[in-house]
């Protein structure tokens, strides 16, 4: 934190805005992420919620900056707590220089709840609004006015935001909110936060055309770029928004978006379209994928082009629906029965997801096999600003399509022809002259039926074959020092608390390098490579039984140099985590 | 012209209901000259999941219950598709069951003809959804898919045949495919094609079956007459065969798709030509 006058001056702001469900704490954090948004910040926001509709505790998280980071900093200096209940859940990532606005319309908060030197506001919302406007619902737009001053925002600034938010609303919606802005500006004045000076100076960068984005709708946008035109689902916690996504938009690009009775149906709607030629897209989450496995497999042994979502939950069965884990990794690498091919992607960030989103629509025609984007809570939902994809970039492949003239000239059209690479030629239904059966049963290259044991072992060979021979699945990506002793693996949501915490074990005088994997099967060799050249690998998961690590040992990886990194209590992995657990590891071994 | 599968012939039992129902398919698809290129059949598992192998077709194996889902999607993306799901009753009203009730409630333009033989043919004689009570121990009452469907506002054509009344079955097959390619939306035929190994009804189908194509007071519009005709029936051990229920309702593909679109499956992919389109997206996310 630099400092300009008495007013620090903040690059890196992390604000929690925590209470009960229906408080309107995500409003809070949107409103501010579109105002620092307007002064060329970067932003990051985290939502934790219960999986009901109202009440429970529920916290929105905002980190914004100037530079680049992926996940919520270890350092928050504002929480904006509507009740006790808020402080007693975040009390533990506050510090002395952490500052509390708390509404206090119940009582005075009890201050042996918060770290030594915190700052506490006093500021009774919820008794504001209800005096004056009679609606409790209109303390967020009150804590909103009091945030701002603090932050040292421009009064203006706020109520054009709101202008821009409650416009379209209009009527009194605009006007009763605009008074709860103005109450929130004499309550400020009231704190001694008078307007244009606030305790924080927030950085005006020059401002820049960043898309704000999660890993859900970067995903669906992909799909939709990609030239993907049917999509399946049930709706389900975390993968939801990519449903509701694309039901905006798919159709109005002739796309179909069905809410199937189950995922069951979805999977096999699915198939459907996916024999028909179409670029299909399924998304789901752990008690669905479950459901989905019978026609994942399908896709498997009948060749059916088909990419599957699966955004991470912290399972099994119900399990936490809301809250971030990455424990799908075993059912996406060896889920269903029998054996068959597949391909697991792994993206680290939105811009990840839009380009693997791409990547495994291509992928899925090529191989004619089911795709996974493994994907997890914190990044399906969480809010990235990224900059703008480069659409004139997207390349579309349809693999071994065979249609006209292509396919007049053969004599002989065979759907499962035996082939060099596995992949056999396919013609879609409506194709004249392409006549073929395709089937779940193991069958000839004619697609009949059949047992015969020769049959049988060419086929599976031909089918297993064509991916553990692929060549073009989207490689690693590294970041750090390529001569550090001490490397990370991580998926997910981990890339940006993982190369956080490299920074601070940097400024602690160790150095370390980091593999993105983002093909997780087929393993690959370079993951291999990577750890042979590092003395000790921590491969940092949100699960309990280390299911990354126990892949890359399973496929050679060497066993005594890797270290697991795990959590799984359902909520993400900050940087400072990270950083102690491996210091106290390196302290061990040194 | 480029040599593909040849249609096999059946793996079903002499004297099989099946055969019937082949042939009447075969004939209906001549007569109403429908392209085979463009023709999709999807089969689901059992005894009359193999039909698609002895059609000229492109044909389609699902999985075990899920021809309704399947034939829905492959419907939406291809509407151009003649598209036929057949299928036995365990696959349709066991492990199918949920898909049904959403299919007749969806109203999709296929052709979903099951061959109810009120058993498990393939894996050897245990009683299904329409098994009587007492047959293999069966203590369940059975159930009556045209019950079911009548009972849901957005059914458009519900008929039964029988395997042993070909005439029937044939104009039967003919008047389902014709609706269904009419874009009226799902055409629901069950015929019943006796097991002749496990579950030989044919004589008992003969007598317990009552024409309704041949009772003039009968009008296949009315739905309640349909549900008070079947229950009549029911309630005497007999159930109604023939078009019990022809009605209107806007099919799932008319009001999915819009006309100024190509469907999905002829679409292009390639983003060239869209990329401004694209970008309009993109911006949506600028905020």
């Amino acid at each position: 934190m630099s400092t300009n006058g008495s007013r620090p001056l903040l690059e890196d702001l992390n604000v929690i805005v925590a209470g009960q469900g229906g408080d309107g704490s995500l409003t809070v954090i949107t409103l501010l992420a579109g105002l620092l948004r307007q002064r060329g910040l970067s932003v990051y926001t985290e939502r934790d919620v219960l999986s009901r509709i109202k009440g429970g505790h529920a916290a929105a998280v905002l980190r914004a900056f100037s530079g680049e980071h992926y996940c919520i900093g270890d350092h928050i200096q504002l929480l904006v707590a509507f009740d006790e209940e808020a402080v007693r859940k975040k009390a533990r990532y506050l510090d002395e220089e952490s500052i509390v606005v708390y509404d206090d319309s119940i009582g005075p908060l009890a201050e042996q709840l918060l770290p030594e030197g915190c700052r506490v506001y006093p500021a009774s919302f919820s008794r504001l609004a209800m005096r004056h406007l009679r609606r409790e619902l209109f303390k967020n737009s009150i804590a909103f006015a009091v945030v701002g001053r603090l932050l040292g925002l421009e009064d203006e600034a706020m109520e054009q935001s709101f202008q821009n938010r409650f416009g379209p609303a209009g009527g009194r919606i605009l006007q009763y909110n605009l008074e709860a802005l103005r109450l929130g500006f004499e309550m400020a004045s009231q704190l001694g936060l008078t307007a244009g000076r606030g305790l924080y100076k927030i950085p005006q960068n020059s401002a820049r055309a960043q898309l704000l984005i999660t890993g859900n709708e970067a995903v669906a946008f992909g799909f939709l770029v990609a030239g993907g035109r049917f999509f399946a689902g049930y709706p389900i916690t975390p993968s939801t928004d990519i449903m509701e996504w694309l039901q905006k938009w798919l159709p109005q690009y002739g796309g179909v978006v069905k809410q199937a009775e189950d995922e069951l149906g979805a999977i096999n709607m699915a198939l459907g379209a996916a024999m028909t030629g179409t670029r299909v897209m399924v998304a789901t989450s752990g008690p669905g994928l479950s459901l989905m496995q019978e026609g994942i497999g399908q896709a498997g042994m009948a060749e059916i082009p088909l990419v599957i979502v699966d955004s991470q939950r912290g399972g099994p069965s119900t399990g936490l629906p809301t809250k971030p884990e990455q424990s799908d990794l075993n059912i996406m690498l060896f889920g269903g029965h029998g054996e068959f091919p597949r391909i697991v992607l792994s993206p680290g960030h939105p811009e990840d997801c839009f380009y693997l989103a791409v990547e495994a629509c291509n992928l899925a025609q090529r191989y004619q096999c089911p795709v996974y984007l493994a994907l997890d809570q914190g990044l399906s939902q969480n809010m990235a600003t990224v900059e703008p994809f480069k659409l004139e970039n997207v390349r579309v492949d349809r693999g071994k399509r065979i249609e006209g003239k292509e396919l007049e000239k053969l004599p002989v059209y065979k759907r499962y022809l035996l082939t060099e690479d596995g992949v056999s030629p396919y013609s879609a239904p409506g194709t004249p002259g392409g006549l073929s059966l395709v089937t779940g049963n193991e069958h000839d290259e004619f697609g009949f039926v059949s047992t015969d044991p020769i049959v049988r072992k060419r086929m599976m060979d031909k089918r297993l074959g064509k991916v553990t021979g692929a060549k073009d699945l989207p490689p690693a990506r590294t970041y750090g020092n390529p001569q550090a002793q001490v490397g990370f693996i991580g998926m997910g949501m981990l890339f940006g608390p993982i190369l956080e915490a490299m920074e601070q074990l940097e400024a602690q005088g160790l150095r370390a390098q980091y593999l993105q994997p983002r093909t997780l099967w087929p393993v690959q060799e370079e993951t291999l490579r990577f750890i042979e050249r590092c003395q000790r690998v921590y491969v940092v998961e949100l699960n309990a039984t280390g299911q990354l690590a126990h892949l890359l040992i399973r496929h050679g990886a060497q066993g005594h140099k890797l270290q697991s990194v795990l959590k799984y209590d359902g909520t993400p992995l900050r940087p400072r985590e990270i950083t102690q657990r491996v210091l106290q590891q390196e302290e061990i071994k040194a | 012209m480029t040599q593909t599968f040849t249609p096999s012939r059946p793996i079903w039992c002499a004297g099989c209901g099946d055969f019937g129902v082949r042939g009447a398919l075969d004939k209906a698809l001549d007569q109403l000259g429908i392209a085979r290129h463009n023709l999709l059949v999807i089969t689901g598992i059992g005894c009359s999941g193999t039909v698609q192998n002895n059609v000229v077709c492109y044909g389609y194996h699902a999985l075990h219950g899920r021809v309704l889902p399947t034939a829905i999607g492959a419907k939406l993306a291809n509407p151009t598709l003649t598209v036929i799901g057949i299928g036995g009753d365990g696959d349709g009203f066991a492990i199918g069951a949920g898909h049904l009730v959403h299919t007749f409630k969806r109203n999709p333009g296929i052709t979903y003809i099951v061959m109810n033989n009120a058993t498990y043919g393939l894996t050897k004689g245990q009683p299904s959804p329409t098994s009587p009570v007492g047959f293999e121990q069966n203590v369940e009452q059975e159930l009556d898919p045209i019950l079911v469907g009548l009972s849901i506002p957005a059914t458009t054509f519900l008929a039964r045949g029988f395997s042993g009344w070909s005439e029937q079955m044939e104009r039967l097959m003919v008047a389902a495919i014709r609706h269904a390619q009419a874009g009226k939306g799902l055409a629901f035929f069950e015929i019943i094609s006796p097991c002749v190994t496990y579950n030989d009804t044919y004589r008992d189908w003969r007598t317990k079956l009552y024409n309704v194509d041949e009772d003039t007071h009968y009008n296949p519009r009315d739905r309640s007459l349909a549900f008070a005709t079947t229950l009549e029936l029911r309630e005497k051990g007999r159930l109604p065969a023939g078009l019990l229920y022809e009605g209107e309702y806007a099919s799932l593909e008319s009001s999915t798709l819009k006309a100024e679109h190509a469907p999905p499956a002829l679409q292009a992919v390639e983003p060239r030509g869209r990329l401004e389109d694209y970008g309009k997206v993109m911006q949506s996310f600028v905020g």
